[in-house]
This record gives structure tokens, C-alpha cells and sequence, in this order.
């Protein structure tokens, strides 16, 4: 299976900054990809690019087509929510869906109105008057009976309480997500998302810094609770990250870093004291320290 | 799949606008009805016809069945030949309704972000624009035909019996014209030569709202008008300087109000050079010749430069859509 999304020297000036700075990246079927950085980074950006929404340079292929030239194909088979609730306010529930219906030749009715029906959700009920967390049950309704290859969520739950955030990713799971589908999450609640994601992106500064999947994470990065005693055996081990917690040092490792002059080994970091996994977030503020210095 | 697409896509706009749409004129056509019929209804139920109806200097004798039968049917002619006249303003506020719709219908999806909803469905931007063209076009102007047309029936019949009830009967002889019932499909033929004309204005209107960041009526019609001052202001100073006008500035009115006033029902006689008598004669208004007169319009080459130019600035208009940031 070839890649769903394959980005190769992918970049996006805006004037004189530049957002995106000649990435590369592939990303196969049936992942569930967090794309993750810091805001400005990019991530938007590449989605946007991703989706023919904005102009780049670079070479790009999602489905295989190029989302400059054949956006129109393409949209047959992506479905995206961006990063803010844009649903137009005039909208009613049940036109909504006629519409999608009407236009999407992928859209299952019944499975988009049995979704609402578990909602608070009435037919008649115009955007104006949901509550934001209604609208993203709205939208999410609408696109999760659309049977999209790729599906790109920008900032999905942005403004949500932690309800409907959680309700969102079971839905998504449970009756979306499966082996023929790829889908794509950017978002700052890293920890929400992190147990259904197959792959990570970190993307800093309009580059790809870290892209691996959790497997690979997993095994890569360790966190050392190190006792007081072997604190400077530890230093000079090099750790990417180290902060205190209850008087305590932990350090976060890097066991696999290419080109590393130390081979760290699991079996020499258990000799220094606990040894975990790290979250992904603790991951991701190590590998972006000193991004707003 | 395209004119399911399509079909949907107008009807989104109509879901989007129908008060401006539907529920403005309905209401003006019902007031029309209300004021009018009203006045009518009143005037002629507290002041009865005058028993003496001077017409051309001779005092007739008419009250009642002693109008004769000529004149009865002169009225009827000139009632159902000109009673769609009653319906003009609802003409006036579709000039303004489909300035205002095509001014925002690029601009507001940007501005609330939706653009990014429609834009996630497979649905191109050559039949979005399209859609919102056909509606500025074709909706709009059927919805107030339909609209004015009831509206101007109603208050013909309502006149007719107001009239019967002082004895003279016109209702027959309304009822027998042939004109009652061609009037509204003369008003039906003239909307390809409305499109025509009004394709310049929807064009451009489209185009900045497409393209503009901000404050669409300030581009679309200041730039223009802006424009033509300075234009105005060189060849005033070139006068009074060289003695000769700057040949560009008749050329650069033209332009100017093409891009403004085309949506303007009927504007077609005032760019070709003045109305054609419209005077009514003893049959009435002579609607017919509105229509032939409107047609001819069209064998100059302006209305066609104008509508080419109308349809390249739609296409300007989609190729903005594609990439055009929301912001």
C-alpha cells in the first residue's frame, strides 16, 4: 500500500516568514497520525497544504493526487474539520444533512442521523442556537458518515470541556476508524489523544523533528526516576530532558538517537533507578524547549 | 451529479438568504397589496365615480351601465395591458437585493469561516460561483416575477371590483384581454435580456467579494468611483490646459456604470440611449414593444462585450475562491 500522504522537500512562504521549510514525510494507511508542535509551528499550515487550500511549493501527493491540480478528485475521498467551529450560523440540523447528502456521494444518511439522534440535537435546530460543543457534535456527525480514505481533524475539540472532548475520540474510534482509514489529528491536548494514536509527528519551526511510531517511541525514548546517589552517573549520560519531582530527578533518555556518541542501554538505565515510559506531552516539551525563548 | 450538485448549491443560497430573497419581497408585495388595494377599495366605496367623466374635453354622461361600451373597454385594455406596473417596486428592491446578496455571497463564507465547511465537501468552486451567479441571475428575478405578478393580479381584480361596485362592470372585458394573460410572460421574456445586461455588475460584484479582506461595498463601488473622479479631474485640468477633453473619460462613465447599474431592471434603455416612447395610446400601454425594444438592445455589441467581460470576472471570481485565505 503506498503512502496516503507523501511529502517530499514541501514548503509554504508566507511573504518573508516561512511557515513550512522543506519537509519531508510519508504517512501509510490505517495510521492515526498526531501531528504535533507548538503554535506557529506549521502544522495547519502543512494540513491546509495537504487539503489544496493554500498554494506551495514542493512535492505533494495525497490519494495520489496532487492537491494543487486535482482538488476536486481528492475531495471525493478526504474529509477535514478545521481548527474553529465554522459550521454557518444560518444552518439547520436537518439541512445540514440534506445538504451533505445531496453533494457527498459517500454520505450515509442513516448513519449520520442515528449519530444525532444520540445527541441533544433536533432537526430543526438552527447553529446559532448550539452551544459550541453541539456544533462540533453537528460537524463531527456530518463527517463521520462521509466514508472518507483520509479524514485530517485541525484542533478538533479546541473550546471544549472535557465531555465532549473524550465523547469525541471514543466516537471516532468506535465507529470510524478502521484498517482502510487513515486519519490525521493535530491538537494541544496531547494527552487526550496520545492512547489512539499510531504515529507521531513533532514539527517545530517549520520541520519535521521527530516523526516515529509509538512502538518505536516506546522503545526509543525512556524516563529514569533516578535515585539521589547515581544523579551525576546519569548526567553524564546525557539526558535530553531532566526536571525534579518531589525531590526527585527524572531524566528522559534517548536510547536510539541516530548518530549518538553514547549507546544507552535499557539494562544501564534501570541501574540508575525506575524506569518508565514517557508521556507523550513530557516527549514533546523536551523536544520543543527553549521554541519561545 | 453536477446538476444534483447544483441543485443543492442553490438551494443553499436560498436557505442562506431567503429573507432577503423571499421574505422581503413578499412582504413589499403584500403591503402593495394591502396600501393600494386599500386605497382603492376605500376611495372608491366613500367617493362614488363622478356621474360626469370628461374625456378629451367631451363630458360624458357615463354613471353606470351609461358608460358606454367603448370607453369600458378602453379601461380594460389600459388595466390589463399596465397592471403589472403596480409591481415596480418590488423591481427596485431586487436591484438591491441582488447587489447586497452578490456583494456578500463570496465575502460572508470567508468571513464566518464556513468557506472551510463547504470546502471540505466535493464540491468545486466553478459551481459554487455559478450557483451563486444563477441565484443573483435566475432565482432572484423569477421570485419577484412570480411575486409581482400575484401581487399586480390581485390588485387588478381588487380595482375591478371596487369599480363593479359602482356599477361598472370591467371585470369581463379584463378577464376577455388577451394582455392579462401575456403581460407576465412578456416580463418572463425579458429576463435573458436582464441577464445579459446585469452580468457585468454581477460579474464585478462577485469578483470583490471574492477578493476583498475587508469592506466589500467600499471596493466595489468606491474603487470605481474613485477611479472615474480622477479620470474626471485629469481631463478637466487637460481642458483648461490643451482645450481638448481626455478622450477616456465618456469611455470610463460607460464602465463605470455598467459595473454599477447593471442589475438594474429596464437599465438596458438608458445605455443604448433612452427609453422608447412609452406613452399609452388608446390601447393601453403597448407592452409588446417593451420586449422588442428590450430585444434590439441586444444586436449592439456592448451588451455582449459586457456580459464576456461579466463572465471572464465569474471565472476571476472561482480562480480566487481556490486559494483565497479566510484569514
Amino acid at each position: 500500500m503506498s503512502a496516503v500522504i507523501a511529502a517530499r522537500n514541501l514548503s509554504k512562504r508566507y511573504g518573508k516568514r516561512t511557515a513550512v521549510d522543506g519537509i519531508d514525510f510519508s504517512i501509510p494507511a490505517g495510521r492515526i497520525v498526531g501531528l504535533i508542535g507548538p503554535n506557529g509551528s506549521g502544522k495547519t499550515t502543512t494540513l491546509k497544504a495537504a487539503l489544496g487550500l493554500i498554494p506551495f511549493d514542493g512535492e505533494l501527493s495525497v490519494l495520489g493526487y496532487d492537491p494543487r491540480t486535482q482538488r476536486d478528485d481528492l475531495m471525493q475521498e478526504v474529509c477535514f474539520i478545521a481548527d474553529v467551529a465554522i459550521l454557518p450560523r444560518w444552518l439547520r440540523v436537518k439541512d445540514a444533512v440534506d445538504f451533505v447528502a445531496g453533494v457527498h456521494p459517500r454520505f450515509n444518511r442513516e448513519k449520520a442521523e442515528r449519530y444525532i439522534a444520540n445527541t441533544s440535537l433536533k432537526p430543526s435546530m438552527k447553529v446559532k442556537e448550539m452551544s459550541k460543543g453541539m456544533i462540533v457534535q453537528l460537524h463531527l456527525a456530518l463527517v463521520m458518515a462521509i466514508d472518507a480514505k483520509l479524514l485530517v481533524l485541525d484542533e478538533p475539540t479546541l473550546g471544549l470541556d472535557i465531555i465532549y472532548r473524550k465523547q469525541f475520540y471514543q466516537n471516532l474510534l468506535e465507529d470510524y476508524f478502521d484498517e482502510h482509514k487513515t486519519i490525521v489529528i493535530t491538537t494541544h491536548q496531547v494527552e487526550e489523544v496520545e492512547h489512539i494514536l499510531t504515529d507521531l509527528m513533532f514539527i517545530r519551526e517549520g520541520r519535521i523533528v521527530l516523526a516515529a511510531s509509538m512502538e518505536e517511541i516506546g522503545e526509543r525514548y525512556i524516563e529514569v526516576m533516578v535515585s539521589h546517589d547515581k544523579v551525576s552517573a546519569a548526567n553524564a549520560l546525557q539526558p535530553i530532558d531532566r526536571r525534579t519531582v518531589f525531590g526527585k530527578s527524572v531524566m528522559l533518555f534517548d536510547a536510539g538517537a541516530a548518530g549518538a556518541s553514547n549507546g544507552i542501554s535499557r539494562q544501564q538505565l534501570a541501574a540508575l533507578g525506575e524506569v518508565r515510559n514517557p508521556s507523550v506531552a513530557d516527549l514533546f516539551v523536551a523536544t520543543m524547549k527553549g521554541t519561545y525563548a | 451529479m453536477n446538476t444534483m450538485s447544483m441543485k443543492w448549491l442553490i438551494r443553499r443560497e436560498f436557505w442562506e438568504y431567503k429573507g432577503a430573497m423571499f421574505w422581503a419581497p413578499l412582504a413589499v408585495a403584500a403591503a402593495l397589496v394591502l396600501l393600494i388595494g386599500g386605497t382603492m377599495a376605500y376611495g372608491l366605496a366613500m367617493h362614488p365615480m363622478p356621474s360626469h367623466v370628461t374625456i378629451n374635453g367631451h363630458a360624458m354622461n357615463g354613471y353606470g351601465g351609461g358608460m358606454t361600451l367603448e370607453l369600458r373597454s378602453r379601461v380594460a385594455q389600459i388595466a390589463s395591458s399596465m397592471y403589472l406596473g403596480a409591481a415596480l417596486p418590488l423591481f427596485g428592491l431586487l436591484t438591491a437585493v441582488v447587489f447586497s446578496y452578490c456583494l456578500g455571497a463570496l465575502y460572508d463564507e470567508r468571513r464566518d469561516r464556513s468557506i472551510l465547511f463547504w470546502k471540505s465537501l466535493p464540491v468545486s468552486d466553478g459551481m459554487t460561483v455559478l450557483s451563486k451567479a444563477a441565484m443573483a441571475l435566475l432565482v432572484a428575478p423569477l421570485i419577484t416575477i412570480a411575486l409581482g405578478t400575484a401581487a399586480s393580479l390581485l390588485l387588478l381584480l381588487i380595482g375591478c371590483v371596487a369599480i363593479g361596485f359602482n356599477g361598472v362592470n370591467v371585470l369581463g372585458p379584463v378577464l376577455a384581454s388577451p394582455d392579462l394573460y401575456l403581460s407576465p410572460l412578456r416580463l418572463l421574456a425579458l429576463l435573458p435580456v436582464y441577464i445579459v445586461w446585469a452580468l457585468p455588475t454581477v460579474g464585478w460584484l462577485l469578483l470583490v467579494s471574492s477578493w476583498a479582506r475587508s469592506k466589500p461595498f467600499m471596493w466595489a463601488v468606491g474603487a470605481p468611483l474613485v477611479a472615474l473622479l480622477v479620470v474626471k479631474w485629469v481631463s478637466v485640468a487637460m481642458e483648461n490646459f490643451s482645450g481638448t477633453q481626455l478622450d477616456l473619460l465618456p469611455w470610463m462613465q460607460d464602465v463605470v456604470a455598467r459595473l454599477l447599474t447593471g442589475v438594474v431592471p429596464g437599465i438596458w434603455f438608458a445605455y443604448t440611449g433612452g427609453t422608447p416612447s412609452m406613452r399609452p395610446d388608446e390601447h393601453g400601454l403597448d407592452v409588446s414593444s417593451l420586449v422588442s425594444h428590450s430585444y434590439a438592445t441586444l444586436s449592439g455589441a456592448d451588451a455582449w462585450i459586457g456580459a464576456l467581460l461579466g463572465a471572464a470576472m465569474l471565472y476571476g471570481a472561482m480562480r480566487l475562491r481556490r486559494y483565497r485565505d479566510e484569514g
